[in-house]
């Protein structure tokens, strides 16, 4: 057993050393740029350039144009990828319907978590808000409200939550939610495009060349950015409530509980 | 900053996330407990993905401090977005990163799941014990 670990803290100082010298002096030598590669050139000048408006996707933020407009398929199927691992750890532990509450931490706690989680929701609600403008997104302001929701797990115990509305059909419900807005938002230029008689494409945000037809990309000088904004809060809701889920499972789950 | 400063940092930089990595390899082959492993593979994906923002990174003419790829002025003139490109970091690693989070997050709440679930089937997390319980239960099952 303490040969089998030898060679394994043998092979990996090998690994790391051999590595670190290729990236650094050898054939793999990585020099820090000074200029950008020329797909980041294209993405820069079209992210939000109002005069190659059928090239921009008008969003002021680089990363989130790139996540829900440029690569929004990839995007999509992430999200499947991340409900699908979350139904698995449901299947896994099972569905938690109803559960006594319990004491939760002290009052001291409770206080102080009743500031905190408000807070933090506040925060979360504005990442995922502005994720069009400033850093973040639907993604990080969804992980930020299920901080929230996490803590207040912790400190008020399940049960206590469950009264309040904290229910895991609930929280399936309000995923569910998120995804069916998300879908609908996604065909949203398709099915006006078919009003109009032409043929758009799917995840289409602003009039692609071709394709004249798209979503208002700001109202009265407010950018919104068209279908970003409504996917980044949707994708927020889905996130939160996703994590919620999960979290009670992890907390609730494989004890037997009532059915409601 | 100067070059050479800016050339230490960098090396440095892919240095320590390279040892990181091994460590966090080690870290999964090597520990016995499940959760450790769990552990382990959170530091692997978190060092992969510092690499991969370590990459998109640039720094400017003269070796100065670059800006977030985000358009600050709105509308933009020929000129901001020209500027934004000779300034700006490469977006596309972020992006791509953000994904690769979301998916190691994904696989991280199910393993945890699946931890969780041995741990209430078996009273433990050792891989040692583990396959000791599958070996017996084989035995006594012939």
């Amino acid at each position: 057993m303490s040969a089998y670990r030898a060679l394994i803290l043998v092979s990996m100082v090998v690994f790391a050393l051999a590595l670190s010298y290729a990236l650094t002096y050898g054939i793999l030598r990585l020099e820090v740029p000074l200029t950008l590669r020329d797909l980041a050139k294209l993405y820069i000048s079209t992210t939000f350039n109002p005069l190659k408006r059928e090239l921009s996707a008008m969003t002021p933020e680089g990363v989130t144009a790139i996540v829900w407009d440029y690569r929004g398929t990839d995007t999509f199927f992430e999200i499947v990828v991340f409900y699908g691992a979350i139904i698995g750890s449901v299947a896994l532990l099972g569905a938690v319907y109803r559960y006594p509450p319990g004491p939760g931490l002290s009052l001291i706690a409770k206080t102080v978590t009743r500031i905190v989680a408000t807070m933090i929701l506040v925060v979360g609600a504005a990442i995922a808000l502005h994720g069009h403008l400033t850093p973040g997104g639907g993604f990080q302001g969804g992980a930020t409200l299920a901080v929230s929701i996490t803590i207040a797990l912790v400190t008020f115990s399940l049960g206590a939550l469950m009264l309040r509305g904290l229910t895991y059909g609930g929280m399936v419900a309000l995923r569910s939610l998120g995804l069916i807005g998300i879908v609908l938002t996604v065909f949203m230029v398709v099915i006006a495009s078919l009003t109009a008689g032409i043929t758009a494409y799917v995840f289409q945000n602003q009039p692609k060349p071709g394709v004249p037809i798209g979503m208002a990309y700001s109202v009265d000088g407010i950018v919104f950015s068209g279908t970003v904004w409504f996917l980044n809060v949707l994708d927020a809701i889905a996130v939160a409530a996703g994590f919620a889920l999960l979290f009670i499972v992890l907390i609730g789950g494989g004890v037997e509980g009532e059915r409601e | 900053m100067m070059p050479d400063m800016a050339r230490f940092v960098y090396n440095s930089l892919i240095v320590i996330l390279v040892f990181n990595t091994a460590i966090s390899l080690y870290g999964i082959l090597a520990r016995p407990s499940l959760v450790k492993k769990l552990i382990a593979l959170t530091i692997f994906s978190d060092s992969l993905n510092s690499f991969a923002i370590l990459v998109g990174y640039r720094l400017c003419k003269g070796f100065e401090q670059p800006v977030p790829p985000i358009v600050t002025r709105i509308p933009p003139t020929q000129e901001h977005i020209s500027k934004l490109i000779a300034t700006a970091v490469d977006p596309l690693p972020q992006a791509l990163v953000l994904t690769a989070i979301v998916i190691s997050l994904a696989v991280l709440a199910f393993l945890a799941a699946l931890t969780l679930r041995i741990y209430y089937v078996s009273g433990t997390t050792d891989a040692r014990s583990l396959a000791l319980m599958r070996a017996r239960a084989a035995v006594e099952g012939e």
